[in-house]
């Protein structure tokens, strides 16, 4: 019996102003507050609030049989709070019909298990606590910054506790397997996999609304059908995507509500399936092979690689310098520059550097809130270039006998 | 002088159309950037065509391959004259010399006029050789000037040049053929495409409404397709002029490759350059306040402005009203060798322009490895992805810009490596594509068998 697994990646930035060569050292307040609060209003506006209120009606409408689970970065959690307490608590709402789950990921959305490992525990164990505080739930499940995936990660998962773990199906390690089976991956002991089938989940996270696509438009049971051929040859079909594909990288105008308004009762005509959270798949299912990757795969571009946040000099020097600090940073024990560090390591600082594309013109791929990359690595060199002066003054103050008490407090930890 | 057919893809099945160009300026007469952009463009499209290319004035020893190239200055103005009654183009001989003593890109320097009046009569006495000396007159009233003669003149004789051309296409360059266009077109009635380099509100300001104006603004109304040099100069031509962008075809320069070098530097400081004319259009007084700015946070900078304008003295004043004399260097006019010495030793390139059609100069810099920063208000900005963009008036940024430059490797080194990739766009074979596909998207050429 497959069952229907939908993961939404809900995430906002906290990005960074314009700032100028000649700030540094005279502004200390790094954020663009004011474009963040309209980005955040706008999505709010025309997709969170939208969405989650179809996804309420649909679980009351199916009386529980419908079931997604979110990944909530802590970076979009806390804009929430500050700005949009309705979204968050519509988020609240679908928590307690016990049909959403909440999965785990890094709190700031970062890159960090690449830089760091104690920097990547520390997110992942904050953003744990954020959920339980919201939701009450403790997540079971992880899913990292842009399905960015390996083995070594797997493993580490693993051993934080978690039961599963979320990626992309990359066809250069599946071979020609599907993707539509739990994989156990290479060198771990019993968490599984759930890699995303990307066919199925780009056909509407991305080619829902294109004209020239020869299966538009798509309707609700033309999609079920292609979810029920993997019926005997199939047990979950991971339909993985960000949240904005609803109302925002797919307007309303598009029909995509529609859709999504018709799928489940189209997907559950047929009685061998259903739909579960991550969690109860991990339960119900059995790993069927090992899943080999042992370079990182995300679920980012053609590549599905991470060359979209660290293929250029300037993506390599932006993240190098921002996990130099990390010592520093914590030495200093302050919890406003701990957050700002934490908030400089999300990884679209990094995807707006990207010049990918950049010259072959196609440069509206990417959304960015800079003219160009170049600008996106300017603005935040020179806010580090800020930053890293504060925490050299910072540190500076503390005394060596601190200093030492405090690098053996880091460490116990 | 034998006009023979050029096409090296003779023997293919393609039709290879054949295109009537007017210019102006043409090496080695005026090495500006006009002649060499004609030059460059004509060679590229003898690739996809026969091209023969009218100027006022050539030098007969200077022959260019695969192109037929009609200095006027080289056509007896008899044999002129009986073109219609005379049956090919054989005929015509070298005899009379026309000058033209008009430099149209130096509004605030043109040449002494104390021969000129001689000229143009010397000029009027060629044609009074025969019976139709009563038409140039006429058109010397309607206009009046001396300028606006020359550009009539050139226009009558082409035309009547025209006549005995076998051609499918006019295309003219800039307001100075622009007259030579329409009457070619009116005699003819072959479609006429103006290549758009430069424009009066690009040299003179929005408020340009002067005779230049009003003949661009008529030529182009007139036209059946403009080619302006960038998608800026489309906008130009669409805000300014109110011609319908659907006949604007935007077609980008190309550049010649050169064997970029490194030189050794001549002062311990980092150098910062300007190269063009100290003119409005360039917008080099707000070199000056960027070097302000710049030299407010870093004192080890100097700044270079190559070439010469109007705007010389009053550069030299505000530079030193600023107090920053002492890092700001006017080197007055370059020839190119030594524009490229200073290119080998520069470490970013500045380009304010107000208004730039294109500005080759910036595409140069990449070319010796610079990373360029260029106002948003110019042609090439369009094509260097691998560069920093700011509006000319964005004093902060562009210094800001410059700093980042001059204190950041990581960011030099990936700028270059974009502008690089630029390059191999950037070349007068694509921009020769793009010309022959826009006569054949409008239909102003007979269709390829």
């Amino acid at each position: 019996m497959p069952s229907v697994c939908f993961y939404f990646q809900v995430h906002q930035p906290f990005r960074l102003k314009r700032y100028s060569f000649f700030d540094i050292g005279k502004d200390h307040f790094y954020e663009d507050d004011e474009k963040n609060k309209l980005i955040l209003d706008k999505v709010s506006e025309k997709c969170y609030l939208k969405t989650n209120r179809k996804i309420l009606d649909l679980i009351n409408r199916h009386k529980g049989k419908f079931k997604v689970s979110y990944s909530i970065s802590g970076t979009a959690l806390e804009q929430f709070e500050n700005h949009r307490p309705d979204v968050l608590q519509s988020f609240i709402d679908l928590s307690k019909t016990g049909c959403v789950e909440f999965l785990s990921e890094t709190y700031y959305h970062s890159l960090s298990f690449i830089y760091s490992k104690d920097e990547f525990k520390r997110q992942v164990e904050m953003h744990r606590e954020k959920i339980k505080l919201y939701f009450n739930q403790t997540p079971k499940v992880f899913r990292n910054t842009e399905l960015i995936y390996n083995n070594e990660l797997a493993s580490f998962i693993e051993k934080m506790g978690f039961k599963a773990i979320v990626c992309e199906g990359v066809d250069r390690h599946l071979g020609n397997r599907a993707p539509n089976f739990l994989y156990q991956p290479a060198g771990t002991l019993k968490i599984k996999s759930f890699l995303k089938n990307y066919r199925l989940s780009d056909d509407i996270a991305f080619r829902f609304s294109d004209r020239n696509w020869n299966e538009w438009p798509l309707h609700a049971d033309t999609f079920a059908s292609w979810v029920h051929k993997i019926a005997g040859n199939g047990e979950v079909m991971n339909l993985f995507m960000d949240y904005e594909t609803f109302g925002e990288h797919q307007w309303e105008e598009t029909g995509v509500f529609d859709f999504l308004d018709h799928l489940p009762m189209e997907i559950m005509k047929h009685s061998d399936f259903d739909f579960k959270t991550l969690s109860e798949a991990a339960d119900q299912y059995k790993v069927r092979d090992i899943y080999d990757v042992p370079e990182f795969t995300s679920w980012a571009d053609a590549e599905l690689d991470l060359s979209v946040w660290l293929s250029n000099a300037m993506e390599k020097e932006a993240a190098k310098r921002i996990y130099q600090l990390e010592e520093k940073v914590l030495l200093t024990g302050n919890k406003d520059l701990i957050d700002v560090w934490g908030k400089m390591q999300t990884s679209d600082h990094f995807y707006y550097m990207c010049t990918k594309f950049w010259s072959d013109g196609d440069v509206h791929k990417y959304f960015s809130p800079y003219d160009s990359p170049y600008d996106a690595y300017i603005y935040y060199m020179n806010v580090l270039a800020d930053f890293e002066t504060t925490i050299e003054e910072t540190v500076k103050d503390i005394a060596p006998v601190k200093k030492s008490r405090r690098r053996k407090e880091i460490a116990d930890n | 002088m034998v006009i023979e057919p050029l096409s090296k893809q003779a023997e293919s099945t393609a039709y290879v159309p054949k295109v009537l160009m007017l210019g102006w300026e043409f090496p080695p007469v005026i090495n500006g950037g006009l002649g060499v952009a004609c030059h460059d463009l004509c060679i590229a499209m003898s690739k996809y065509s026969n091209v023969t290319m009218i100027i006022p004035k050539s030098n007969p020893d200077f022959v260019v391959k695969n192109l037929n190239l009609i200095g006027l200055n080289t056509i007896d103005a008899k044999t002129l004259r009986n073109i219609g009654h005379a049956d090919s183009y054989r005929k015509v001989k070298q005899v009379h010399f026309i000058n033209t003593h008009l430099n149209p890109y130096y509004n605030g320097n043109l040449e002494p006029h104390h021969d000129l009046q001689n000229l143009t009569s010397q000029y009027l006495k060629a044609i009074k050789i025969g019976d139709e000396i009563v038409e140039v007159f006429q058109i010397d009233d309607l206009y009046g000037g001396d300028v606006i003669e020359k550009v009539t003149i050139f226009g009558k004789l082409a035309a009547k040049l025209a006549l005995s051309l076998d051609f499918d296409v006019i295309h003219a360059h800039d307001w100075m053929t622009m007259i030579a266009g329409m009457e070619i077109k009116a005699k003819t009635g072959k479609p006429l495409v103006m290549h758009i380099h430069s424009l009066e509100v690009d040299r003179g300001g929005p408020q340009s409404k002067g005779w230049v104006y009003q003949v661009e603004k008529r030529g182009m109304e007139y036209a059946d397709i403009l080619m302006p040099v960038s998608n800026f100069t489309g906008h130009v031509i669409h805000d300014y002029y109110h011609i319908p962008w659907s006949k604007i075809v935007p077609v980008h320069n190309g550049i010649r490759p050169v064997e970029p070098f490194k030189s050794e530097q001549m002062f311990k400081e980092k150098m910062v350059l300007f190269v063009g004319r100290l003119t409005r259009q360039k917008g080099p007084e707000f070199f000056v306040d960027i070097a302000e700015r710049v030299l407010e946070k870093d004192q080890n900078v100097r700044f270079v402005m190559a070439g010469t304008g109007e705007y010389f003295n009053p550069l030299l004043e505000r530079a030193a009203q600023k107090g920053i004399a002492h890092r700001f260097h006017l080197t007055g006019f370059l020839n190119l060798d030594k524009v490229r010495k200073l290119l080998s030793i520069a470490d970013v390139y500045v380009m304010p322009s107000l208004s730039e059609p294109f500005g080759l100069s910036a595409v140069e810099a990449v070319q010796f490895g610079i990373p360029a920063v260029i106002s948003k208000q110019s042609g090439v900005s369009e094509v260097l992805n691998g560069s920093l963009k700011f509006d000319y008036w964005d004093i902060n940024r562009a210094a800001g810009y410059i700093l980042s430059l001059l204190h950041d490797p990581v960011l030099v080194e990936n700028v270059k490596a974009d502008a690089y990739k630029d390059l191999v766009n950037i070349s007068w074979d694509n921009s020769a594509k793009k010309v022959i596909d826009g006569y054949n998207k409008f239909k102003l050429i007979p269709e390829p068998v």
